[in-house]
């Protein structure tokens, strides 16, 4: 479980991608999510991967977006399975499949490479309202202490002669019960805990409050996203007009 | 028995938690694990139950090696009450909690009723039998999650950080329970850095740092080894220190403070 994890969460790593402005790699992975939306063929979706992987080594976290990869090939490979027991096309299913993946390894790219604190930066840079912002990013700081949580009381309720991965389905699901409500309970009662720490210190006391990082574009920053914008834009063109192949 | 057989435990990251660890606790003995945090102490634990599995050589519970067995086969042998009664509280009330892990264990209805009833009545927890555990204190919380392990009547017991969280007369009522399960000859081994509650123990102690077992002895001995356990973090009991510090004193360290004030009664008179 926490090696799956390792392919979501942020960890801080010394990199060119890293030092990006976070808006800019917001750009770079929506423009990847767009082309993996929109390319109507498995090779076009395979190179959208390929590119995602040459960027994960370029930010020193090729290990963990193939974490994320071989995580979502459980997924991928139901999606397939479903389509093709419905549809009966066998590209087609495979295409649902790749466009999955594509998908995840676009979102995790940003994620993985991204702090909380630059996912702030990001949705104010939006004017979204400061609660939800504070709500979001605290939400995505609290994932790896959740993470924890969840592997102690696994160990806990094993200790106590639970054994998660056996029966059916339906018991398989029952037995996830003694640990959720641990988890959501524990949950509940941080979350209580923590508006009352921020509170303690003066959350909410100023409508606007200045922020101890201000980030703004490099060169660099501005460079990438004109190329990137630029090869999105000839990735369309391409995917229309030069190989306007369905499916393969 | 548990051994401990040149145990080496590499967590995925790359870090070693346990360097070559060996290690036998008998039959109804007590121990008391020590060492700063991240010395090793709970992985340690965990491989007695198999929640962890040595990355080089074994673990042996009752001459079984937890390689070739679950977690709850060694449960059965092994109760483990961890540091935080909130990670495990889930049942809607008492009772239910307590017939938890005896239902997974394949008790039958009418034994599971009498063991919970046994353990209500031995934890003092009669009057919450139909409350929800999340509404019992700190203290109550700790208690039943020690009464849901004793109800299926390990041999072993592992007490993880008992005392976090609990005020003194929870300690004291922790530390005749303790004491009780020695009496019954139940293998107790206790996991803390609460050096002043294990003191007056007196078991053996077992002193842990960056994964390595450093000491090994009875805390009467190893407790006056204050430069050991400083390497470990690891402070003397204010008792010892106590005793080191006087010219004049008896041939064994105070066990009790009442020990200690009828010694220097004797001096100053």
């Amino acid at each position: 479980m926490n090696w799956v994890a390792g392919g979501f969460i942020f960890r801080r790593t010394e990199s060119v991608y890293h030092r990006l402005d976070p808006r800019v790699k917001l750009l770079l992975s929506i423009l990847l999510f767009t082309l993996a939306i929109i390319s109507r063929s498995i090779l076009e979706l395979l190179g959208i991967i390929a590119f995602v992987l040459v960027l994960s080594e370029i930010a020193k976290i090729l290990r963990r977006v193939s974490r994320t990869m071989v995580f979502t090939m459980g997924f991928a490979a139901f999606i397939f399975v479903l389509n093709y027991l419905i549809g009966k096309n066998l590209l087609l299913s495979v295409l649902y499949a790749a466009r999955f993946v594509a998908i995840v390894v676009t979102t995790s790219l940003f994620f993985i490479t991204t702090s909380p604190d630059e996912l702030e930066q990001v949705m104010n840079a939006f004017h979204l309202p400061r609660d939800i912002v504070f709500a979001f990013v605290t939400a995505v700081r609290f994932i790896p202490v959740m993470l924890m949580d969840a592997l102690q009381i696994m160990d806990a309720q094993k200790s106590r002669g639970l054994e998660m991965q056996k029966g059916n389905l339906v018991r398989r699901v029952r037995n996830m019960v003694p640990v959720l409500i641990p988890l959501v309970v524990n949950s509940v009662i941080r979350s209580g805990e923590l508006a009352e720490a921020m509170e303690s210190r003066a959350y909410g006391a100023v409508a606007r409050p200045t922020s101890l990082n201000l980030y703004r574009s490099s060169l660099v920053d501005r460079v990438v996203s004109v190329v990137a914008v630029v090869l999105f834009a000839l990735a369309v063109y391409a995917f229309y007009f030069v190989f306007p192949t369905q499916l393969l | 028995m548990i051994e401990f057989k040149d145990v080496t435990f590499v967590h995925p990251t790359g870090t070693t938690a346990l360097d070559h660890v060996s290690l036998t606790i008998g039959d109804g003995e007590a121990l008391a694990v020590v060492g700063e945090n991240g010395a090793g102490k709970t992985t340690l634990i965990k491989h007695i139950t198999g929640l962890l599995k040595p990355t080089s050589g074994a673990v042996l519970v009752d001459g079984e090696d937890s390689r070739e067995r679950t977690t709850a086969e060694l449960s059965k042998k092994v109760g483990v009450a961890f540091q935080n009664p909130d990670h495990q509280l889930f049942s809607e009330n008492v009772e239910e909690e307590i017939a938890f892990a005896l239902r997974n264990f394949g008790f039958g209805e009418e034994l599971v009723k009498q063991r919970v009833d046994w353990a209500i009545n031995f934890f003092g927890l009669e009057e919450y039998r139909r409350s929800s555990p999340l509404t019992l204190s700190g203290g109550e919380k700790k208690r039943l999650t020690i009464a849901c392990i004793l109800s299926w009547d390990p041999g072993v017991v592992v007490l993880d950080e008992p005392t976090v969280g609990q005020d003194v007369i929870q300690k004291e009522k922790l530390s005749e329970i303790i004491r009780m399960l020695k009496s019954a000859g139940k293998t107790v081994i206790v996991v803390s850095h609460d050096i002043e509650f294990l003191w007056p123990m007196q078991t053996r102690v077992v002193v842990m740092s960056r994964g390595r077992v450093i000491a090994d002895g009875p805390a009467a001995e190893l407790m006056l080894q204050r430069e050991t356990l400083a390497s470990a973090r690891v402070s003397q009991p204010q008792l010892v220190a106590l005793y080191q510090a006087l010219k004049n004193r008896p041939p064994a360290p105070f066990v009790h403070v009442h020990d200690a004030r009828n010694w220097i009664a004797g001096l100053v008179k």
